[in-house]
């Protein structure tokens, strides 16, 4: 099986947060109000932060997407007392919103702030996809759809329970049906997260990082790269190239 | 958690409560029951199009399965109209269990290579545009007893009426109007409109067209046409077989945050720095730590308006060291010899100019160097350069740099864009029309009517705050706004005609400068206009008729039809028809033209221009002195909306990436000159100038010249909607007017301010 990962190349982003609206339209993650912006309750599956150092003028700013790091050993995963988040086997931390009881501990486990609690009832809006989730009853990848992870209610959310980013894992299940059934399509290739689709950098990349030869494990294998917050033993599988 | 069967993903419009609750074993069972009739259902009410949406060639039912049992992609080509580049975009369609139609998602077209079939943040936005709580259903008209002003109401200060007697009111005042006396406003609009738009100015007889562009775009076109005579250069900076700009000097340009063409910039900015061999160094010199000072490899901070100075110093080392292009100069160059004598003249040294734009001799000395040395080059003059009264001379100024590196229609230089041959429109007894805000602001005081088509004037020109000369002169006008959705100009409209989207509209667009080569692109409805709205190309062809003048738009032999309704296709089918053919057009999305030719040199000789050019040296230094000291400067950040609203959640949540801050703009200020003022960060401040003040929020930072102040454009709406209003402040209304004389754009950038806590 997979291990799935992404590669964002710090030198060519420009922060233009192209990521975070297609993450947005994509998986109809909720937008935010001004009061709920001003007390941090409005959702991000994916954010692109800016920090700066240095005094004037000698002043640095690293402008870093921040997607979930899908970390190798998630504490989050660790904390969860009801199991509603688990790592697949294919490496992806996914967050089951039936089993959640609310209880933000993950939240409060994750070093990155990669997770959002559902404070709200979700408006409808006309431009939501109603065409999500997969609603597959096929195995696919191991896995049991309805079975083993349950159907996802993506058009329409839970209020009071906890999300988070799924590497846009509703596209590699599709993918991998496909590819089942005969279609030439890769996986990293022709099929990428919403995220990595939409850079207009290309500062982005996803694949397998078990397969030498995926494009991920190229880049990792020509540049200095940079895992955040690594001293905490979280191994992330969201990977950095500096600048 | 309580669950009922429409929460089921995939089941129809699902609600997610109506109070009855079940257990979880009753829920599976119904659950269940409700899938399999559900299942039955989809497979015998599929919803299908009709073949006359003419995607006859895609699947059109977006729950329609392929043969994985995977929703099959429907995705329409057309482009995207957030910003001038109008990129080409494929939009994802699906219809849902209801029959609902539905546009979720917007992606590049792989076909433009312009931008590498990538499209940049604004587009994405797209949704929130189409689907604007704020957009216009109807015609409305003022009411009798209501006063014009900023105090808007839609519901209670407009009535609806009908199309037709909309269009014959609006027609009858044209009529009754001289035409001296009408005032045509364009914002930004799609380029078959924008011709449209064009036409019926001079069917009308009027010269005073005003294109909202010139606003921040006049001074540096004029300063490159001073050179060229042309208007249509463009950075090219990576040519299509790799050819790469060595390095860039950004003269206060935002590359990578608002210059045009910005998804070409973002997506060349990534081939740049990664993907060829050599990768291009970027020096900034800016006034703000701004995205693309952050993203250079170095920042020079400046004073603001010293750029054109700064351009000087560094053609002065590069012409005093021998390090220009001599073959070029030689042979495709007029006026040099006067421009040499200029530049080497002592107030343009580096020593000189130093003090004046605050970068020491030595710096200026090696960006020189290595500017000039490592070929091709390019100087890129922001909009901050050029929107000053001598802004004309500071993009000619920096432009020269280009000429000076040999950096002219050259690959990865400066190329000179070509647009697609598209079939003529009739030749009108008027033929010439277009003014300067110059003009129009000189003139607009006996305007009797306007029309605007989605224009943004209120919150884009100076003095045009509440009581201030533009607010009375709006007031004061019989004004038109055709536009799809609420925005500040339809707030001072006697009638608002509702116009569609660009995602529900027809048309053409031409790639802007940038490419070199032509590239047109398609603008074909991914679903049906809402409501009343109509295509703009449809109103203007229904008032052109009701003049007289329907003749004035295609010639008798083009094959349109006056049938009023399929007019915007015919008519963009009609334009478009010397190149492709217009079923291929709707499929693919987009035609290229032939390859660039380089070193053609279109313009003839490139002409060094010195008269004048000292005057960029009059450089206003931020002083400390009360009552106005600072100096504002405004930026446009890259998820302002360029359409004339901002009504749209995803971008105001994400408004300022630098402060990772939404919902906002803010009053920038770097340390020390908050410190003196006394002010903290997230202070309330008033903003004041000789012309009216704003209230905003502080934000102290490291990245910005002290004695400046920064503000994001694109906030302070007062009447777009819930989600723009009472938002931010709007730096334009503490802008004093003042004129580039050359080219008669405003300058919006040397007002000078005052700061105090509120």
């Amino acid at each position: 099986m997979a291990n799935w990962g992404m590669v964002i190349d710090l030198d060519k982003c420009v922060g233009c947060q192209a990521c975070s609206l297609a993450c947005k339209a994509e998986n109809n993650v909720p937008h935010g109000t001004p009061y709920e912006h001003d007390r941090h309750h409005d959702m991000y599956w994916h954010k692109v932060i800016a920090a700066h150092e240095g005094e004037y003028p000698a002043v640095n700013t690293q402008i870093i997407p921040m997607p979930c790091m899908h970390c190798s050993s998630p504490p989050c995963v660790n904390v969860c007392p009801s199991k509603a988040t688990f790592k697949r086997g294919d490496g992806i931390v996914v967050q089951n919103f039936r089993r959640c009881l609310g209880c933000r501990y993950c939240i409060v486990a994750c070093p990155y702030g990669a997770r959002n609690f559902n404070f709200k009832d979700q408006q409808d809006e006309e431009y939501q996809r109603p065409d999500l989730p997969p609603d597959l009853a096929a195995e696919v990848g191991g896995l049991k759809y309805g079975a083993e992870i349950g159907p996802w209610p993506y058009p329409h959310r839970t209020r009071g329970v906890v999300e988070k980013c799924t590497y846009c894992f509703h596209r590699i299940d599709e993918a991998l049906l496909r590819i089942e059934n005969g279609a030439d399509i890769k996986i990293g290739v022709d099929v990428v997260p919403a995220c990595v689709e939409a850079c207009p950098t290309e500062a982005r990349f996803f694949g397998d990082l078990d397969d030498p030869e995926s494009t991920v494990s190229r880049l990792l294998a020509s540049r200095t790269y940079i895992k955040l917050r690594e001293d905490m033993l979280t191994n992330p599988k969201t990977i950095y190239l500096p600048r | 958690m309580n669950e009922t069967a429409a929460d089921k993903p995939n089941s129809p419009e699902p609600k997610r409560s109506n109070g009855f609750k079940i257990s979880r074993r009753a829920f599976l069972g119904v659950s269940g029951a409700a899938a399999a009739v559900l299942a039955v259902v989809l497979a015998l009410k599929r919803p299908k199009f009709g073949p006359d949406q003419g995607f006859e060639t895609q699947e059109t039912n977006g729950l329609a399965r392929d043969e994985n049992g995977l929703p099959a992609e429907v995705l329409i080509p057309t482009s995207c109209l957030n910003c001038p580049t109008r990129c080409a975009v494929r939009v994802r369609r699906v219809e849902t269990t209801l029959g609902k139609t539905k546009v979720v998602r917007i992606f590049g077209n792989p076909a433009s290579t312009y931008s590498d079939g990538r499209c940049c943040s604004r587009s994405h936005v797209g949704l929130q545009v189409l689907y604007n709580a704020g957009r216009f259903s109807m015609p409305l008209r003022r009411r009798a007893d209501v006063e014009k002003g900023r105090a808007v109401s839609y519901e209670n200060d407009f009535e609806e009426i009908g199309w037709d007697e909309a269009l014959q009111e609006v027609a009858g005042h044209i009529q009754g109007t001289t035409p001296d006396r009408l005032l045509i406003l364009e914002g930004l609009n799609t380029t078959s409109n924008e011709d449209l738009i064009h036409q019926f100015a001079l069917a009308c007889g009027t010269p005073n067209l005003f294109k909202e562009e010139g606003l921040e775009t006049d001074a540096d076109r004029r300063g490159k046409m001073l050179a060229d005579g042309l208007g249509n250069s463009g950075y090219e900076l990576v040519s299509e077989d790799g050819t790469s700009a060595k390095y860039i000097i950004s003269f206060s340009s935002g590359i990578v945050e608002s210059e045009r063409p910005l998804a070409r910039n973002l997506r060349l900015w990534g081939k740049m720095r990664r993907e060829l061999p050599n990768r291009t160094k970027v020096v900034s010199f800016d006034p703000r730590h701004s995205v693309t000072a952050s993203r250079a490899d170095e920042w020079h901070p400046i004073n603001p308006g010293s750029e054109g100075a700064l351009a000087m110093a560094i053609a002065h080392v590069i012409i005093a060291e021998g390090l220009y292009d001599a073959d070029f100069i030689a042979n495709h160059a007029e006026g040099f010899e006067a421009f040499r004598t200029v530049a080497l003249a002592h107030q343009f040294s580096p020593e000189s100019v130093s003090e004046a734009c605050g970068v020491d001799a030595e710096t200026i000395t090696k960006v020189a160097r290595e500017f000039a040395q490592a070929r091709p080059a390019v100087a890129w003059s922001g909009e901050a350069a050029t929107g000053w009264a001598y802004g004309t001379f500071a993009s000619h100024a920096i432009y020269c740099l280009n000429a000076l590196a040999g950096s002219i229609d050259v690959p990865g230089g400066i190329v000179y864009q070509q647009y697609p041959p598209y079939a003529p429109m009739p030749a009108l007894p008027v033929s010439q029309t277009g003014i300067t805000y110059y003009d129009m602001d000189q003139a607009a005081g006996g305007m009797a009517t306007a029309i605007g088509f989605n224009s943004n004037l209120i919150m884009s020109v100076p003095e045009s705050g509440e009581g201030a000369k533009w607010d009375q002169r709006l007031k004061d006008l019989y004004y038109v706004h055709v536009g799809p959705a609420r925005s500040e100009m339809a707030a001072y409209a006697d009638i608002i005609l509702p116009t569609c989207t660009y995602l529900e509209d027809w048309g053409y667009e031409s790639a802007i400068p940038g490419s070199g080569y032509a590239e047109a692109r398609i603008k074909q409805p991914v679903i049906d206009p809402r409501d009343e709205s109509r295509p703009p190309a449809r109103v203007i062809f229904d008032i052109a008729t009701l003049l007289g003048q329907a003749a004035a738009f295609v010639p008798p032999s083009s094959g349109v039809t006056g049938d009023s309704q399929s007019f915007p296709e015919q008519f963009a089918a009609y334009r478009t028809s010397p190149f492709i053919a217009w079923d291929d057009f709707k499929r693919v999305g987009v035609w290229k033209g032939g390859a660039y030719s380089y070193r053609s040199y279109a313009f003839g000789n490139f002409r060094f221009h010195s008269e004048g050019l000292e005057r960029v040296r009059n450089v206003d230094l931020p002083r400390e002195e009360a009552p106005y000291g600072l100096e504002l400067a405004i930026y446009r950040p890259v998820l302002e909306i360029r359409g004339g609203s901002q009504n749209f959640p995803w971008a105001q949540e994400m408004y300022l990436v630098m402060h990772g801050r939404g919902w906002k703009n803010l009053v920038e200020l770097n340390r020390e000159t908050a410190h003196r003022l006394g002010i903290g960060e997230g202070d309330e401040v008033i903003v004041e100038s000789a012309f009216g003040e704003i209230e905003g929020e502080a934000a102290v930072i490291e990245g910005m010249r002290p004695g400046v102040v920064a503000i994001a454009t694109g906030q302070g709406h007062f009447a777009s909607g819930e989600f723009a209003d009472d938002i931010g402040c709007n730096p334009m209304e503490v802008m004093g007017t003042e004129y580039d004389e050359e080219s008669g754009q405003p300058t919006l950038f040397s007002t000078r301010v005052g700061i105090r806590k509120a």
